[in-house]
């Protein structure tokens, strides 16, 4: 019996003032029980993500008056929590452990009149000791790891800023057809040339967005979910990839991602390949992430990843429809729930004016850390072993 | 540009006693002999827990390299993983490095300020 997702809740995301982490959490949870039709007190596994704004922990279970709960657990693999958790939330509904899992993700890193870029700023008053001594000369953000990352991929296989910048550009796209997506002007490779650095070579337009807000959904078994208020969405297969780089002679760091590992893995559980891959939801804190993680799946070979997202494929009317919301880069930051909750939009067929025709087929990743740890889902809104499921 | 001031933590004074003296010292397991950054606190190649200020030749080869621009007034700061000739990488910050590019020969070098300690840099070999 295969676990599928039955509701999604999304809050209001971006500058959402007012309302805590928790409080956001509480209301993506109910939201997204309303979605499947279901009553809260039908829940009876609570699994929890929270992010760097703001710490939801166990005690939203009491937030919310669930009682009785079976499952109840703060999980953290940073950016690949998501996938983590909706992939824990099938395995519980199939072992029999629980049979209605919300998994929930809020953050609330926003205030009022301070800049996204202070957001997640941890800048010290001084700095003490080795670890000091690198911050101060500018070891200080996860822009600059992140900008190192890109610099070694241009270095090794020739990528360029524009090739970067097609990534930027072709999530865009889809952003201005998405009417919650925060970033919905349009852009050109010249605008996102022209942005300012960041940390070179990364660009403003390489960087994703800081939002407030909350995603939830709710995981339950297949043959219920059928039953329910909405098209269930079908978890076919999932993965978990954590290299661990070291950082010495041989590390891979800026070169590959945890998706070499996730990516098979998840692959495998839903009997296809790559190949089958019909759409993408892809993780992308930065543009050089979603390159990475596009070779490392083997959607192109590794090193031509550049190539393959400046051919158009990743844009409305491409081969491969990637981000088809408007991403992390444009639409809305809520972790490894952005790339989720497209997923579930399209699998559903109610993506509105973006919705990609061939849906049946999707593709979720999930990346944390500086491409420390990745996850990998497979979602249908076709069960395992139907026979509607097509190749690209 | 007013270079940062770098006040001791305890746990890395030996590095900073050896830049007083113009050497590099990085951590080295005393069971295996295995190299590590200074920020390690055990060996991954053997397990042991040992790990001894050890010695550093100070050459290492450019592996990435990023631009920190300000958002200010200021100049733009290179930084980068260099990777010591003994194997491990470390954060560093490159000093006078105008055109970077993988593989390069770098050396390490200590830059004194007025006040605090000094501070690890790596210039063209």
């Amino acid at each position: 019996m295969g676990a599928a997702i039955a509701g999604l809740g999304m809050t209001e995301m971006g500058k959402v003032y007012g309302r805590s982490a928790r409080r956001l959490a509480a209301d993506a949870v109910r939201l997204a029980a309303a979605d499947a039709g279901l009553a809260l007190e039908e829940l009876d596994g609570l699994l929890i993500s929270h992010g760097m704004g703001g710490s939801p922990g166990i005690e939203l279970a009491d937030v919310l008056g669930l009682r009785d709960l079976r499952l109840l657990t703060v999980m953290n693999a940073f950016g690949a929590t998501a996938g983590a958790m909706i992939a824990s939330a099938a395995m519980a509904v199939q072992s029999g452990s629980a049979s209605a899992v919300a998994c929930v993700f809020a953050d609330a890193p926003l205030r009022p009149k301070v800049s996204a870029g202070a957001a997640y700023d941890s800048t010290p008053r001084e700095f003490r000791g080795y670890g000091g001594m690198t911050a101060a000369q500018g070891f200080r953000s996860v822009n600059a790891l992140y900008a190192l990352a890109a610099q070694r991929h241009m270095a090794e296989y020739g990528t360029t800023s524009e090739q970067l910048g097609a990534v930027a550009v072709s999530t865009r796209e889809w952003a201005r057809l998405n009417p919650i997506a925060q970033m919905r002007d349009p852009m050109t490779t010249a605008d996102h040339q022209a942005s300012r650095w960041v940390v070179e070579p990364l660009h403003l337009l390489d960087c994703c967005l800081v939002s407030n807000g909350a995603v939830a959904v709710i995981v339950t078994a297949a043959d219920r979910a059928a039953d329910l208020a909405q098209p269930a969405v079908h978890i076919l297969g999932w993965g978990q990839g954590h290299p661990g780089n070291r950082y010495e002679r041989g590390s891979d760091f800026g070169l590959t991602t945890g998706a070499t590992i996730s990516g098979p893995a998840a692959l495998k559980m839903a009997g296809m390949t790559v190949a089958d891959i019909q759409m993408c939801q892809l993780y992308d804190c930065y543009t050089i992430t979603t390159l990475l993680t596009l070779e490392d799946y083997g959607f192109c070979a590794k090193g031509e990843g550049g190539e393959f997202v400046a051919s158009g494929a990743l844009g409305p009317g491409g081969a491969l429809p990637t981000n088809t919301g408007g991403g992390q880069l444009s639409g809305y930051y809520m972790w490894g729930m952005t790339p989720v909750s497209e997923a579930i939009i399209q699998a559903r067929g109610q993506a509105g004016e973006r919705q990609v025709a061939r849906n049946e087929t999707i593709l979720v990743s999930g990346n944390g850390g500086i491409l420390d740890h990745h996850s990998t889902l497979i979602l249908s809104p076709a069960q395992a072993g139907s026979s509607t499921t097509t190749g690209r | 540009m007013t270079p940062p001031t770098i006040r001791r933590d305890g746990r890395s004074d030996a590095f900073f006693d050896a830049a007083g003296r113009g050497e590099l010292v990085i951590k080295r397991c005393a069971d295996c002999a295995a190299w590590h950054a200074p920020e390690a606190s055990g060996c991954h190649l053997c397990g042991g827990a040992a790990l001894e200020w050890t010695r550093a030749s100070g050459d290492a080869v450019l592996i990435t390299w990023a631009k920190v621009h300000p958002r200010g007034e200021g100049d733009a700061l290179h930084i980068a993983f260099v990777e010591l000739a003994e194997g491990p990488w470390l954060h560093a910050a490159l000093d006078g490095v105008d055109d970077p590019s993988a593989g390069l020969a770098l050396k390490a070098a200590f830059v004194r300020p007025d006040d605090g300690e000094p501070l690890l840099v790596f210039r063209t070999a």
